[in-house]
């Protein structure tokens, strides 16, 4: 039985999709809740459906200053579910430094600019539990994913680094690599292909798509005391759809 | 840019595509060999040039190259 009771957890992106699902489930698992991400309409309708202790601070995580000034806020916590990002398929041949920038500022930068001032400002409780979220395009890509592959791969990196370097406390970092998951970004896609290429891309899973909860269920899981031997991995859930690919 | 140099300037950048094979008034989903990959050389062609993010649902909205150079001007305008 997973049991977050006494602690308080940080989750970005928890204005949407997986983030917001986090979110609900940690605090029907016990958890208080700092819930973060620009949209606060959005942001209030995820506390609305949170039983514990949770405050709503927005913070835009592609501004270092913002970052800096989240970061102050948290004063104690024992877990961070860091679920904020955006996916922006683009070609290589047209891209240029700002399309660099848009998309490792919030894949990628972020995560790292967070840790580091939570680590410098002391807020992690020892024994915190990190959980970050790849994507199997980061081993896997499509066209148009280098950006977003080279952003998660690198998420990847960090999560290892910073368990080793927070091993000494007892913090554990781990990522969750997810396949095609229901939200946003899915029905983004469904709006933009035709009905027979949304089926072939689903006809490849085995398990079909996943839902949001798939997600956080193994997010929990990493947040909790269960989990206390694991660190420094990442977790793919793909519904199987990557069972007949050798790579 | 017009209408014409705008074809011209996207179909060179379908680099496996005859030059003089698209027109304004052509529907660019039946191009031979289109895939979601043309889309997106679309959407990366048109930021780079016009400074302006058209979503995938945009480019479902048009059929010709024209609908699309309209998309633009209304954006630009
Ligand atoms: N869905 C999938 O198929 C899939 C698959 C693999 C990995 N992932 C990863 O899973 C994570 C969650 O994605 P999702 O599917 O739940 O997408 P989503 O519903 O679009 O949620 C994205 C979240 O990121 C936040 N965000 C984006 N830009 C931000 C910024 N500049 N500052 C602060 N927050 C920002 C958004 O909050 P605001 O709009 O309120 O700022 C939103 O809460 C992402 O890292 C994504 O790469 C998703």
């Amino acid at each position: 039985m997973i049991d977050l009771k006494g602690k308080k957890i940080a989750v970005t992106g928890a204005s949407s999709g997986i983030g917001r699902e986090v979110a609900i489930l940690v605090s029907k698992l016990g958890a208080d809740l700092i819930l973060t991400g620009r949209n606060q309409e959005a942001l209030n309708e995820t506390a609305s459906q949170i039983a514990t202790n949770c405050e709503v601070i927005l913070c835009d995580l592609s501004v270092e200053e913002e970052i800096e000034n989240f970061a102050k806020k948290i004063k104690s916590i024992d877990g961070l579910a860091h679920c904020a990002g955006i996916v922006q398929p683009f070609p290589i041949k047209f891209i240029k430094s700002k399309h660099i920038d848009t998309v490792l500022k919030i894949n990628l930068y972020s995560g790292i600019l967070l840790c580091s001032n939570l680590l410098r400002n002391k807020s992690f409780n020892n024994g915190s539990s990190l959980v970050f979220i790849s994507s199997v395009s980061a081993d896997h890509p499509y066209n148009g994913s280098a950006l977003y592959s080279i952003s998660k791969k690198g998420l990847e990196a960090f999560a290892r680094s910073f368990s080793l370097e927070q091993s000494i406390q007892k913090m554990r970092a781990n990522v969750v690599v997810p396949a095609l998951v229901n939200t946003n970004i899915y029905e983004k896609t469904k709006a933009a292909y035709d009905e027979e290429f949304i089926k072939k891309i689903e006809a490849q899973y085995p398990l079909g798509i996943g839902e949001p909860i798939d997600v956080a269920n193994m997010i929990a899981f990493l947040l909790s005391n269960n989990a206390q031997w694991i660190t420094g991995t990442s977790i793919k859930m793909d519904g199987g759809l990557l069972l007949n690919n050798n790579t | 840019m017009t209408l014409e140099a705008f074809t011209k300037a996207l179909e060179e950048e379908f680099e496996e595509i005859t030059p003089g094979t698209i027109s304004p008034d052509s529907n660019y989903r039946e191009i031979e060999g289109w895939s979601s990959m043309h889309a997106l050389i679309v959407i990366a062609f048109v930021d780079n040039h016009y400074d302006i993010i058209l979503s995938a649902a945009d480019l479902k909205q048009t059929s010709t190259i024209k609908d699309l150079y309209n998309i633009v001007q209304q954006r630009v305008g």
